[in-house]
């Protein structure tokens, strides 16, 4: 349990983010909390779907990382106000209407950090 | 006092004052001496104000009663502050983190069934009536004697607080019951997520930063880490337009942890830039409140520890748990006197195009001095020559930050630009002095004069005048600025540190130079002759060794201990030690016991010892349970009825910030297969602080005890160590008269120097050290004594400092 409160993680969700691809969604994230890292990303769900590391991209900086090359031993830095677009791959989980969004990340000073929000598409 | 303040600086009596604090936790640096010599060297070293975290749990040992006498004494702490001409920030929770055990709330809170700490489950708001009566019992205690104290300025409520909801209640009430009881300053809280959290509760906005949090990673590198000190200013405005920023806990060093790097290591990444880069950075952003956590380290003795943290809280702080001045001190020093010499309390930044990779700038203009001042920062690598819009140049070391003065108009010329840095300014009507640091590759560029080098030497000095007014630059190079200290008046060099008093510390012989508007220099040649050298410790040959551990022998009569229910961890029993004792007896058809215990714990059956375990284990912040299941067979269950002895030794209860302080300690959990209902009885403490000094039959706790004298003298400073450098042992607990003042874990191997607590050190000593080993390194019973004599325990002094007046 991390006590960073929760309106305060929901920020990093870019509002209206939330896109359908083929066999996948992609969204975006800002990180609006301060400089740190990456160490993982545990999951992200959407609606029923829920994606594994190795079916999540993330890009950011210039850069495409797989979502099961993020490690402890392999953090991404998440600086103030960089932006980031995450990508899952393998499911068609987007509906029309209300979507709810579930991702966890893991940072090495905070540990589990879980981010939930609804979007509506 | 009368203490207001608009969006630029806090006003004292009409008069903006650059507020620039130093934490002190007066339960790590225990007596009215100690708090003295800390003020003492903080006040020398140019800081205004000392923060004070009071510890509710340190005054509480039960519901109703309070304790401020003897080292408790929060009004000697107070006195000793007011003393030495510091302000007090007050900041007495109830939640206080720090590192202590349990955040500082009380342990008897912790159990309360209709208490619900901090209001707050997880990260769910959860009123509680009851929590708010006992902050106010809290409250009811310590702001009266707050209040006795007219240099408090200001006083924060909670620390550190969020939830999900965000409801406002609780901070609320905080706020009412802290004016309902007379607190007349404004109030503040420290938000740890600077998203501006209770801003509009408070009468200041306040904040936390700490960038380097995790010693394995490089804050070079990674420089990134400061991005939000870089921005934290239009942080501060969108929170409160109208306070003014205040940096509540600003990074000054940072705390180790069990199984952690070590302090040394911390001190090394750290260095003396970064507490450099975190200062200038935050003036250059607008701050004029700031407290630097921390400034004087300390100890957590006795069971003032969280279960994160060992004995030591150096916490790399400018002055160290032994009260030695360190080079991050140097560098706070200089700021300090900067922030003396030219106010700072009124600025605003204005535009400058710059732009330069790992270069940051910020340039702000100054409404008291009319001048400008450039804020230039280099993260990278390599000295960078970087050409600025003005047409000044500007070599930076690496990770080197500096404050230039941009048209600075002086009494005897003006400063066009300069990157030789100012370190102090004395001046009356007509004449100024400025100490500049020598720098060979900056220069001063001076208005109808040209250029000066800074490439100079101690005391190089040039004089210049207009109307009649008088402006000398005297250059001190960094060495000698590291050991010059300002006194109002006054700068004293070469010593090591000076006390507010103008006594001059030194560790050898030294020529101790002054200098006043109206004297100028004047010099003393001081003969250190107390001392020589006292580098080597001493080693200890001469001790005594017994076995300690009653509770465990056989048929030990354990008929007055409390009898327990069901529940046998710490809190439902209510023990609060570290070391809780747990007695039982067995049938012998018990084939496994299967217990969870923390921290560390023992089971021992008939007198002998069948588990010992360290079960401490923290990852991705939050603790790892463990649960262990012992086989037992006739061999160890040999009666009839058998007796079961488990000693469990909690490091302490979690201090809440990321976990919940009422996680259990203690036996957690104990079940017997075949299961049967065992009659647990309990007990609390060590034997020798029971003032049970029996000699047990059994080796498993044993105790050496070591007599030395120290010998005070009321011009010398000095700081003594137990080391266990080489000590082979996997446990021990340290007692200096009487008084728990270290636990040594060999496993971590961070902490084997324990700093002998000055306030607890008499004339003549005893010092007991108290060994928890394991059966398997115990040979036999006096073979292991024997063994023991071997032990290497050293005495030694960190170090010594003569006073001059």
């Amino acid at each position: 349990m991390v006590v960073v409160p929760e309106f305060l993680i929901k920020r990093v969700y870019k509002k209206g983010s939330l896109k359908k691809i083929d066999n996948g969604a992609s969204l975006e994230l800002k990180n609006v909390l301060g400089p740190g890292f990456i160490s993982g990303f545990n999951y992200v769900k959407i609606n029923d779907a829920l994606f594994e590391p190795k079916d999540v991209k993330f890009i950011t900086g210039g850069q495409e990382l797989a979502g099961e090359s993020v490690s402890e031993s392999n953090q991404i830095a998440f600086r103030l106000n960089q932006e980031g677009t995450l990508i899952m791959n393998g499911k068609d989980c987007v509906v029309e209407g209300k979507n709810k969004i579930v991702i966890e990340v893991m940072n090495p000073e905070a540990g589990k950090v879980q981010l939930s929000v609804e979007d509506f598409v | 006092m009368e203490i207001t303040f608009d969006k630029y600086s806090l006003i004292i009596n009409g008069r903006r004052e650059f507020i620039k604090s130093g934490a002190f936790h007066y339960f790590r640096t225990p007596g009215y001496e100690m708090a003295l010599d800390r003020f003492s060297k903080m006040k020398a070293s140019g800081y205004n104000t000392v923060d004070i975290y009071f510890n509710w749990n340190y005054h509480s040992e039960k519901q109703g009663e309070y304790d401020f006498t003897g080292v408790k004494d929060v009004r000697k702490v107070l006195q000793a502050a007011k003393e030495t001409d510091l302000y007090v920030i007050a900041r007495p929770g109830p939640f206080i983190n720090g590192e202590v055990n349990a955040g500082g709330l009380p342990f008897w809170l912790l159990k309360m069934e209709d208490v619900i700490p901090r209001n707050r489950i997880g990260t769910e708001y959860h009123y509680s009536q009851k929590y708010m009566q006992y902050i106010e019992e809290w409250y009811n205690q310590i702001i009266p004697i707050i209040n006795e104290f007219d240099n408090v300025i200001l006083f924060q409520i909670e620390n550190e607080y969020a939830t999900d909801t965000m409801e406002e209640d609780y901070m609320r009430q905080l706020y009412k019951m802290a004016r309902d009881k007379g607190i007349k300053c404004p109030i503040f809280h420290n938000d740890a997520y600077f998203a501006g959290l209770w801003a509009n509760v408070v009468d200041i906005y306040a904040l936390d930063l700490y960038p380097y949090i995790n010693p394995n990673q490089n804050w070079r590198q990674d420089n990134f880490c400061f991005d939000t000190l870089d921005n934290v200013e239009e942080i501060f405005r969108n929170a409160k337009e109208n306070s003014p920023p205040f940096i509540a806990e600003m990074q000054s060093g940072w705390f180790d942890k069990w199984d952690g790097s070590g302090y040394k290591h911390i001190r090394d990444a750290l260095g003396d830039e970064h507490i450099n880069i975190m200062t200038k950075t935050a003036l250059s952003q607008g701050v004029t409140l700031f407290n630097h956590y921390m400034a004087a380290g300390g100890t957590s003795w006795d069971d003032l520890a969280c279960d994160e943290v060992y004995t030591s809280y150096e916490f790399t702080a400018p002055i160290d748990e032994f009260g030695i001045v360190q080079n991050n001190l140097f560098k706070a020093k200089e700021i300090n006197y900067f922030l003396d010499s030219f106010e700072f309390t009124n600025t605003y930044p204005i535009d400058f195009e710059f732009n330069q990779e790992n270069i940051y700038t910020k340039l702000r203009h100054d409404n008291i001095n009319d001048c400008d001042w450039l804020f230039i920062r280099n993260m990278n690598s390599e000295t960078k020559e970087i050409e600025l819009p003005f047409e000044k140049d500007i070599k930076l070391r690496p990770y080197d930050m500096k404050i230039c003065p941009v048209n600075l108009k002086l009494k005897g010329c003006e400063i066009e630009f300069s990157d030789v840095e100012i370190f102090a300014r004395l001046h009356n009507k007509n004449e100024e002095a400025i100490f500049m640091i020598a720098d060979k590759d900056a220069n001063i560029y001076l208005k109808e004069h040209g250029i000066i080098s800074g490439d100079r030497k101690d005391f190089d000095n040039l004089t210049f005048e207009k109307d009649g007014k008088k402006t000398q630059f005297v250059f001190l190079t960094k060495h000698m600025a590291d050991k010059s200290w300002m006194l109002k008046d006054k700068l004293i060099f070469n010593a090591d540190y000076v006390l507010p008093n103008g006594a001059a510390a030194i560790e050898k012989n030294a020529d101790i130079a002054y200098f006043d508007l109206k004297h100028k220099f004047a010099k003393k040649y001081c003969v250190v002759t107390e001392f020589k050298d006292y580098h080597k410790p001493e080693i200890i040959e001469d001790f005594s060794i017994d076995f300690c551990s009653p509770e465990i022998d056989l048929h030990y009569d354990y008929s007055n201990w409390r009898k327990i229910g069901e529940k046998t961890d710490s809190l439902s029993c209510g023990l609060y030690d570290e070391f809780v004792w747990y007695k039982a007896q067995i049938p012998d058809n018990i084939e496994e016991i299967t217990l969870s215990a923390r921290h560390l714990f023992a089971v021992y059956i008939n007198g002998k010892e069948v588990l010992n375990r360290n079960s401490y284990k923290i990852e991705k912040l939050q603790e790892v349970p463990e649960t262990i299941s012992i086989m037992l067979d006739k061999n160890i269950l040999s009666q009839d009825i058998n007796e079961l002895t488990i000693l469990v030794q909690n490091l302490g209860f979690d201090k809440g910030f990321s976990g919940d302080t009422n996680s259990p300690r203690g036996l957690v959990t104990f079940v017997t297969k075949p299961e049967i209902p065992v009659q647990f009885y309990v007990n609390e403490k060590l034997s020798l602080e029971r003032g049970d000094n029996r000699e047990s039959d059994n080796p498993y706790l044993t105790k050496i005890t070591v007599n030395f004298d120290v010998d005070f003298k009321n011009d010398v400073f000095f700081a003594k160590y137990l080391s266990l450098e080489n000590f082979w042992y996997r446990r021990a607990t340290i007692f200096l008269n009487g008084v728990k003042i270290g636990r040594y874990i060999k496993r971590t191997r961070v902490q084997d120097k324990f700093y002998l607590i000055n306030e607890f050190l008499k004339p003549h000593n005893t010092l007991e050290i108290v060994i928890w080993e394991k059966d398997r390194n115990i040979k036999s019973v006096w073979g292991f004594k024997s063994d023991m004599k071997n032990v290497i325990i050293q005495i030694g002094t960190q170090k010594m400092y003569q006073l001059f007046k």
